[in-house]
């Protein structure tokens, strides 16, 4: 699954593909890797991602957790059809922020590489 | 339009029989079950016709039963048995209870994607088969995170598989596999076997009453945590081909009505 970071005033962190136990090791050392810097506003890319397991959701919370504790946010960006009804299945629509229509705060098209 | 199509058929239940029946065998699937659901859901909903959803428990002893029930999905039929029989006799509770015209099951982890359902569809219908078989060894199958051991093992039991059965077909236990419903059910009225080899001996059946069985290939995508131990499949396995060989002698698999 590809990763990206991309943009320093707002990253994004894109994954596409599937996003399941094999890949979350990956973007969980983006996110830490943003978290440890004190970068607490996060955009997760999820437009481009066909499936996401409940070990890749739970990685996501505990992501969320620690920016919102740090007074930041970490939002879910676009998701994908298959994405968005795994969300509301399991109720993290609720939980989540989710930003599915406009463009990332300081984020340019040539910024999200895919 | 994916995500409107799964709200519709989630809230409304469908009149009439279903086109397609999705039944998925599950055992201790608490982690790995509600997001198989929803991207099943997504998909098939947005592919334009009627279709039932069947999760055939095989006796969780973990939340498994108490998460499939809290979707509250309309058009999803819960099989619950009260011990566990294994995969073969999920599978064949769960055919038992379809309705669709067609029928697929598909494993609990998604580690064949959904995505690809449409293929199946088109080939079964096009060719006016009775049985499209995914499989991970057939030219153009993608195959990610597999094991060594397990990539091994699959080849040693498909060469065995196929020198002592005769069968053709590359990869007998891919768990994505459509049948018309009529020839499914048949066959599964005749089976007999409930742990992982029922797949053999579904495609025994099949080809013994020379019936149309295509492979295509599939992407598929090795589930982590899988309770799939290769090693005790295989001898199972094993034990179980002379138990398939003795029922098609004693005329156990006929499937004339």
């Amino acid at each position: 699954m590809p990763i990206h970071v991309s943009n320093e005033r707002s990253p994004v962190v894109s994954a596409a593909g599937r996003f399941d136990a094999y890949s979350v090791s990956d973007i969980s050392n983006q996110l830490s890797s943003l978290l440890d810097e004190g970068i607490v506003d996060i955009w997760v890319d999820l437009s481009e991602t066909d499936f996401i397991d409940s070990t890749a959701l739970a990685d996501l919370v505990r992501f969320m957790k620690r920016a919102r504790a740090a007074g930041g946010e970490l939002t879910l960006w676009k998701p994908s059809d298959a994405v968005r009804v795994i969300l509301e299945l399991t109720s993290l629509d609720l939980a989540f922020s989710i930003s599915s229509n406009g463009a990332i705060p300081g984020v340019t098209d040539s910024d999200r590489r895919s | 339009m994916g995500v409107s199509e799964y709200r519709k058929w989630k809230r409304n239940q469908i009149e009439g029989d279903p086109y397609l029946s999705v039944v998925i065998p599950t055992y201790n699937e608490e982690v790995r079950i509600v997001p198989t659901i929803g991207a099943i859901a997504n998909h098939v909903s947005s592919l334009g016709f009627d279709w039932e959803l069947v999760v055939s428990d095989d006796g969780s002893t973990d939340a498994t039963l108490e998460l499939v029930r809290d979707l509250e999905l309309v058009n999803m039929v819960i099989i619950e048995a009260t011990h566990n029989t294994g995969k073969g006799g999920a599978v064949r509770r769960g055919v038992a209870a379809s309705q669709g015209e067609f029928i697929l099951f598909a494993d609990a982890d998604q580690s064949t994607p959904i995505e690809q359902i449409g293929a199946f569809i088109d080939k079964i219908e096009s060719e006016g088969l009775d049985i499209v078989i995914g499989s991970r060894s057939a030219g153009g199958a993608d195959v990610a995170n597999k094991s060594f051991v397990r990539t091994l093992l699959s080849a040693g039991l498909n060469k065995i598989v196929r020198a002592a059965f005769g069968l053709r077909f590359k990869d007998t236990q891919c768990g994505f596999k459509l049948f018309r419903s009529d020839v499914g059910k048949k066959i599964f009225s005749v089976a007999s076997i409930d742990g992982f080899s029922f797949d053999l001996e579904l495609l025994y059946i099949a080809q013994k009453a020379g019936l149309g069985v295509a492979e295509l290939p599939v992407q598929w995508h090795d589930a982590p945590d899988s309770k799939v131990s290769g090693g005790r499949v295989a001898l199972r396995f094993l034990a179980d081909m002379p138990i398939i060989i003795l029922n098609h002698l004693r005329g156990r698999y006929s499937l004339k009505d």
